[in-house]
Protein backbone atom coordinates (compact mmCIF):
# COMPACT_ATOMS: atom_id res chain seq x y z
CA UNK A 1 0.00 0.00 0.00
CA UNK A 2 1.23 3.68 -0.79
CA UNK A 3 1.80 5.78 1.94
CA UNK A 4 -0.86 7.99 0.00
CA UNK A 5 -3.26 5.22 0.68
CA UNK A 6 -2.43 4.60 4.15
CA UNK A 7 -3.47 8.64 4.60
CA UNK A 8 -7.14 8.21 3.37
CA UNK A 9 -7.46 4.51 5.06
CA UNK A 10 -6.94 6.68 8.13
CA UNK A 11 -8.95 9.67 7.08
CA UNK A 12 -11.83 7.74 6.54
CA UNK A 13 -11.35 5.88 9.87
CA UNK A 14 -10.54 8.92 11.78
CA UNK A 15 -13.26 10.93 10.08
CA UNK A 16 -15.75 8.38 10.29
CA UNK A 17 -15.70 7.64 14.20
CA UNK A 18 -15.99 11.39 15.00
CA UNK A 19 -18.76 11.98 12.94
CA UNK A 20 -20.38 8.86 14.92
CA UNK A 21 -18.87 10.66 18.54
CA UNK A 22 -20.33 13.59 17.14
CA UNK A 23 -24.07 12.11 16.55
CA UNK A 24 -23.45 10.35 19.94
CA UNK A 25 -22.94 14.22 20.99
CA UNK A 26 -25.97 15.86 19.18
CA UNK A 27 -27.95 12.78 20.12
CA UNK A 28 -27.57 13.37 24.10
CA UNK A 29 -28.29 17.62 23.68
CA UNK A 30 -31.60 17.06 21.45
CA UNK A 31 -32.65 14.82 24.66
CA UNK A 32 -32.20 17.23 26.69
CA UNK A 33 -35.26 19.52 27.95
CA UNK A 34 -33.37 23.37 26.59
CA UNK A 35 -31.35 22.19 23.92
CA UNK A 36 -28.87 24.88 22.52
CA UNK A 37 -29.69 24.53 18.91
CA UNK A 38 -27.16 26.66 17.48
CA UNK A 39 -24.32 23.92 18.74
CA UNK A 40 -26.53 21.07 17.70
CA UNK A 41 -26.82 22.83 14.16
CA UNK A 42 -23.01 23.14 13.95
CA UNK A 43 -22.33 19.98 15.28
CA UNK A 44 -24.83 18.49 12.94
CA UNK A 45 -23.21 20.19 9.71
CA UNK A 46 -19.80 19.38 10.97
CA UNK A 47 -20.54 15.73 10.85
CA UNK A 48 -22.15 16.21 6.91
CA UNK A 49 -18.71 17.25 6.23
CA UNK A 50 -16.89 14.42 8.45
CA UNK A 51 -19.22 11.88 6.30
CA UNK A 52 -18.84 12.89 2.99
CA UNK A 53 -14.44 13.54 3.86
CA UNK A 54 -14.88 9.81 5.45
CA UNK A 55 -17.09 8.50 2.05
CA UNK A 56 -14.93 10.12 -0.57
CA UNK A 57 -11.53 8.60 0.55
CA UNK A 58 -13.17 5.23 1.12
CA UNK A 59 -14.59 5.49 -2.48
CA UNK A 60 -11.24 5.94 -3.86
CA UNK A 61 -8.88 3.49 -1.50
CA UNK A 62 -12.21 0.84 -2.31
CA UNK A 63 -11.71 1.48 -6.08
CA UNK A 64 -8.21 1.73 -6.71
CA UNK A 65 -6.94 -0.82 -3.78
CA UNK A 66 -9.53 -3.01 -2.20
CA UNK A 67 -10.78 -4.90 -4.67
CA UNK A 68 -7.79 -5.82 -6.41
CA UNK A 69 -4.97 -6.39 -3.33
CA UNK A 70 -7.51 -6.64 -0.36
CA UNK A 71 -10.64 -8.63 -1.35
CA UNK A 72 -8.72 -11.37 -2.85
CA UNK A 73 -7.08 -12.12 0.26
CA UNK A 74 -9.90 -11.96 2.08
CA UNK A 75 -11.69 -14.37 -0.17
CA UNK A 76 -8.97 -16.95 0.27
CA UNK A 77 -8.48 -16.46 4.22
CA UNK A 78 -10.43 -17.91 6.88
CA UNK A 79 -13.40 -15.61 7.08
CA UNK A 80 -14.92 -14.96 3.46
CA UNK A 81 -18.07 -13.71 4.87
CA UNK A 82 -15.82 -10.39 5.93
CA UNK A 83 -16.11 -9.28 2.78
CA UNK A 84 -19.45 -11.31 1.12
CA UNK A 85 -21.46 -10.17 4.23
CA UNK A 86 -20.08 -7.14 6.17
CA UNK A 87 -18.09 -5.12 3.51
CA UNK A 88 -20.99 -5.96 0.40
CA UNK A 89 -23.20 -4.65 3.37
CA UNK A 90 -21.28 -2.07 5.10
CA UNK A 91 -20.52 -0.29 1.46
CA UNK A 92 -24.45 -0.08 0.90
CA UNK A 93 -25.73 0.96 3.78
CA UNK A 94 -22.62 3.96 3.85
CA UNK A 95 -24.20 4.77 1.09
CA UNK A 96 -26.97 6.55 3.19
CA UNK A 97 -25.08 8.25 5.90
CA UNK A 98 -23.76 11.72 4.54
CA UNK A 99 -27.79 11.89 2.99
CA UNK A 100 -29.38 10.92 7.13
CA UNK A 101 -26.62 13.13 8.33
CA UNK A 102 -27.84 15.70 5.86
CA UNK A 103 -31.21 15.33 7.14
CA UNK A 104 -30.41 15.77 10.21
CA UNK A 105 -28.35 19.49 9.66
CA UNK A 106 -31.28 20.31 8.18
CA UNK A 107 -33.83 19.59 10.89
CA UNK A 108 -31.18 21.22 13.31
CA UNK A 109 -31.15 24.28 11.24
CA UNK A 110 -34.58 24.76 11.00
CA UNK A 111 -35.09 23.87 15.14
CA UNK A 112 -32.60 26.46 15.66
CA UNK A 113 -35.06 29.05 13.65
CA UNK A 114 -38.46 27.24 15.87
CA UNK A 115 -36.81 25.81 18.83
CA UNK A 116 -40.65 25.29 20.14
CA UNK A 117 -41.20 22.49 17.32
CA UNK A 118 -40.94 19.63 20.18
CA UNK A 119 -42.24 16.82 17.62
CA UNK A 120 -39.60 17.80 15.55
CA UNK A 121 -36.84 17.85 18.17
CA UNK A 122 -38.17 14.29 19.06
CA UNK A 123 -37.95 13.13 15.50
CA UNK A 124 -34.63 14.70 14.98
CA UNK A 125 -33.68 12.47 18.06
CA UNK A 126 -34.72 9.22 16.44
CA UNK A 127 -33.21 10.03 13.63
CA UNK A 128 -30.01 10.95 14.58
CA UNK A 129 -30.40 7.36 17.12
CA UNK A 130 -30.64 5.67 13.60
CA UNK A 131 -27.36 7.04 12.85
CA UNK A 132 -26.00 6.29 14.92
CA UNK A 133 -27.09 3.05 14.82
CA UNK A 134 -25.77 2.58 11.01
CA UNK A 135 -22.47 4.19 12.11
CA UNK A 136 -21.66 1.82 15.02
CA UNK A 137 -22.34 -0.95 12.49
CA UNK A 138 -20.37 0.22 9.62
CA UNK A 139 -17.58 0.79 12.24
CA UNK A 140 -17.67 -2.74 12.93
CA UNK A 141 -18.00 -4.37 9.97
CA UNK A 142 -14.86 -2.32 9.33
CA UNK A 143 -13.09 -3.84 11.90
CA UNK A 144 -14.38 -7.33 10.74
CA UNK A 145 -13.25 -6.35 7.48
CA UNK A 146 -9.75 -5.22 8.37
CA UNK A 147 -9.36 -8.19 11.06
CA UNK A 148 -10.26 -10.89 8.32
CA UNK A 149 -6.76 -9.96 5.94
CA UNK B 1 7.54 10.39 19.51
CA UNK B 2 6.63 7.64 17.38
CA UNK B 3 2.73 7.43 16.61
CA UNK B 4 2.42 4.02 18.79
CA UNK B 5 3.52 6.50 21.41
CA UNK B 6 1.41 9.11 21.01
CA UNK B 7 -1.97 6.38 20.78
CA UNK B 8 -1.09 4.80 23.69
CA UNK B 9 -0.08 8.62 25.52
CA UNK B 10 -3.70 9.36 24.33
CA UNK B 11 -5.33 5.82 25.52
CA UNK B 12 -3.84 6.11 28.44
CA UNK B 13 -4.94 10.04 29.42
CA UNK B 14 -8.25 8.58 27.96
CA UNK B 15 -8.65 6.00 30.82
CA UNK B 16 -7.36 8.22 33.58
CA UNK B 17 -10.03 10.74 32.85
CA UNK B 18 -12.51 8.27 32.17
CA UNK B 19 -12.28 6.25 35.22
CA UNK B 20 -11.29 8.93 37.30
CA UNK B 21 -14.40 10.93 36.44
CA UNK B 22 -16.68 7.95 36.74
CA UNK B 23 -15.13 7.14 40.37
CA UNK B 24 -15.57 10.91 41.31
CA UNK B 25 -19.44 11.40 39.98
CA UNK B 26 -20.07 8.23 42.69
CA UNK B 27 -18.46 9.82 44.96
CA UNK B 28 -19.75 13.10 44.45
CA UNK B 29 -22.93 12.35 43.81
CA UNK B 30 -23.13 10.02 46.87
CA UNK B 31 -21.80 12.89 48.50
CA UNK B 32 -24.13 15.57 47.26
CA UNK B 33 -27.34 13.49 47.72
CA UNK B 34 -26.78 13.40 51.52
CA UNK B 35 -29.57 15.54 51.90
CA UNK B 36 -31.54 14.22 48.86
CA UNK B 37 -31.40 17.72 47.36
CA UNK B 38 -28.70 18.25 44.38
CA UNK B 39 -28.31 22.22 44.83
CA UNK B 40 -27.09 23.74 41.55
CA UNK B 41 -23.87 24.05 42.45
CA UNK B 42 -23.66 20.65 42.78
CA UNK B 43 -25.30 20.05 39.82
CA UNK B 44 -22.62 22.13 38.02
CA UNK B 45 -19.51 19.97 39.72
CA UNK B 46 -21.04 16.91 38.41
CA UNK B 47 -21.90 18.54 34.76
CA UNK B 48 -18.45 19.24 34.81
CA UNK B 49 -17.41 15.71 36.27
CA UNK B 50 -19.31 14.28 33.40
CA UNK B 51 -18.40 16.41 30.74
CA UNK B 52 -14.45 14.84 31.88
CA UNK B 53 -15.97 11.01 31.50
CA UNK B 54 -17.32 11.77 28.15
CA UNK B 55 -13.61 13.13 27.40
CA UNK B 56 -12.17 10.72 28.17
CA UNK B 57 -14.69 8.06 26.49
CA UNK B 58 -13.79 9.88 23.35
CA UNK B 59 -9.97 10.01 23.67
CA UNK B 60 -10.42 6.41 24.26
CA UNK B 61 -12.41 5.57 21.24
CA UNK B 62 -10.55 7.65 18.95
CA UNK B 63 -7.50 6.49 20.55
CA UNK B 64 -8.24 2.70 20.30
CA UNK B 65 -9.00 3.40 16.60
CA UNK B 66 -5.88 4.72 15.25
CA UNK B 67 -4.30 0.92 17.30
CA UNK B 68 -6.65 -0.75 15.08
CA UNK B 69 -5.46 1.13 12.20
CA UNK B 70 -1.82 0.85 13.29
CA UNK B 71 -2.22 -2.75 13.48
CA UNK B 72 -4.51 -2.73 10.04
CA UNK B 73 -1.76 -0.97 8.24
CA UNK B 74 1.43 -2.69 9.95
CA UNK B 75 -0.29 -6.35 8.97
CA UNK B 76 -0.47 -7.03 12.89
CA UNK B 77 -3.92 -8.12 12.81
CA UNK B 78 -3.77 -10.38 15.25
CA UNK B 79 -5.55 -8.94 17.91
CA UNK B 80 -8.41 -9.05 15.96
CA UNK B 81 -9.74 -12.83 17.09
CA UNK B 82 -8.70 -12.04 20.85
CA UNK B 83 -11.70 -12.35 22.70
CA UNK B 84 -10.31 -9.51 25.02
CA UNK B 85 -10.54 -7.51 22.31
CA UNK B 86 -14.22 -7.82 20.96
CA UNK B 87 -14.85 -7.77 25.22
CA UNK B 88 -13.31 -4.52 25.55
CA UNK B 89 -15.27 -3.32 22.17
CA UNK B 90 -18.86 -4.30 23.94
CA UNK B 91 -18.10 -2.39 27.51
CA UNK B 92 -17.01 0.64 25.21
CA UNK B 93 -20.13 0.07 23.47
CA UNK B 94 -22.27 -0.42 26.70
CA UNK B 95 -20.57 2.79 28.11
CA UNK B 96 -22.17 4.82 25.48
CA UNK B 97 -25.36 3.64 25.39
CA UNK B 98 -25.38 3.70 28.68
CA UNK B 99 -24.61 7.37 28.71
CA UNK B 100 -27.18 7.90 26.29
CA UNK B 101 -30.30 6.09 28.24
CA UNK B 102 -29.44 8.09 31.09
CA UNK B 103 -29.31 11.07 29.34
CA UNK B 104 -32.47 10.11 28.52
CA UNK B 105 -33.78 9.26 31.74
CA UNK B 106 -35.14 6.07 30.42
CA UNK B 107 -32.30 4.18 32.72
CA UNK B 108 -32.71 4.10 36.65
CA UNK B 109 -29.92 6.17 37.88
CA UNK B 110 -28.94 3.60 40.14
CA UNK B 111 -27.97 1.10 37.45
CA UNK B 112 -26.84 3.64 35.15
CA UNK B 113 -24.40 4.16 37.72
CA UNK B 114 -22.96 0.75 38.51
CA UNK B 115 -22.62 0.23 34.87
CA UNK B 116 -20.59 3.29 34.37
CA UNK B 117 -18.38 2.73 37.02
CA UNK B 118 -17.78 -1.07 36.18
CA UNK B 119 -17.90 -0.63 32.63
CA UNK B 120 -14.45 1.93 33.28
CA UNK B 121 -13.04 -0.66 35.58
CA UNK B 122 -13.53 -3.60 33.12
CA UNK B 123 -12.62 -1.42 30.00
CA UNK B 124 -8.92 -0.40 32.35
CA UNK B 125 -8.63 -4.48 33.47
CA UNK B 126 -9.29 -5.64 29.79
CA UNK B 127 -6.25 -3.14 28.81
CA UNK B 128 -4.00 -4.10 31.37
CA UNK B 129 -4.34 -7.69 31.52
CA UNK B 130 -4.11 -8.18 27.67
CA UNK B 131 -4.83 -11.46 26.31
CA UNK B 132 -6.32 -13.51 28.83
CA UNK B 133 -7.31 -16.82 28.78
CA UNK B 134 -11.28 -16.40 29.24
CA UNK B 135 -13.57 -16.85 26.16
CA UNK B 136 -15.52 -13.78 25.11
CA UNK B 137 -18.86 -15.29 26.96
CA UNK B 138 -16.91 -15.69 29.78
CA UNK B 139 -15.67 -11.92 29.90
CA UNK B 140 -19.33 -10.87 29.93
CA UNK B 141 -20.43 -13.01 31.89
CA UNK B 142 -17.83 -11.99 34.42
CA UNK B 143 -18.86 -8.31 33.47
CA UNK B 144 -22.40 -8.86 34.35
CA UNK B 145 -21.80 -10.22 37.11
CA UNK B 146 -19.81 -7.49 38.49
CA UNK B 147 -22.07 -4.42 37.31
CA UNK B 148 -24.50 -6.31 39.72
CA UNK B 149 -22.32 -6.06 42.62
CA UNK B 150 -21.25 -2.98 42.11
CA UNK B 151 -25.13 -1.63 42.01
CA UNK B 152 -25.81 -3.69 45.02
CA UNK B 153 -22.96 -1.95 46.94
CA UNK B 154 -23.67 1.28 45.64
CA UNK B 155 -27.23 0.74 47.05
CA UNK B 156 -25.85 -0.22 50.38
CA UNK B 157 -23.54 2.53 50.81
CA UNK B 158 -26.10 5.05 49.76
CA UNK B 159 -29.00 3.45 52.04
CA UNK B 160 -26.38 3.08 55.09
CA UNK B 161 -24.99 6.85 54.51
CA UNK B 162 -27.78 8.56 53.12
CA UNK B 163 -31.35 6.89 52.75
CA UNK B 164 -32.89 5.71 49.31
CA UNK B 165 -31.40 7.51 46.19
CA UNK B 166 -33.22 10.20 44.89
CA UNK B 167 -32.78 10.30 40.69
CA UNK B 168 -32.65 13.88 40.40
CA UNK B 169 -29.50 14.51 38.98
Amino acid sequence: MTTALAALLVIHVIAGIVAIGIHNVVLMHLLKKAPNYIFISRLAWSVVALYLISWATSAYYYVTYYGTAVKPRILAGDAPFAHNFFMETKEHIFLLLPFVALSIALCASYLRAHPDDDALRKSTAFLTLVALGIGVATAVSGMVVSGSI
Amino acid sequence: MTIMKLLILMHVIGTVLGVGAATFAEIFYTRFNSDNIITDDERNTLAVIYTIMRTGLFLLVVSGFGFLLYFRLTEHVGIFSSPSFWAKMTVVAVLACNALLLQARIMPFLIGTAISLTSWYAALALGVFGKISASYVEILIYYVIAVILVALALQWIRARLHGPPKANV
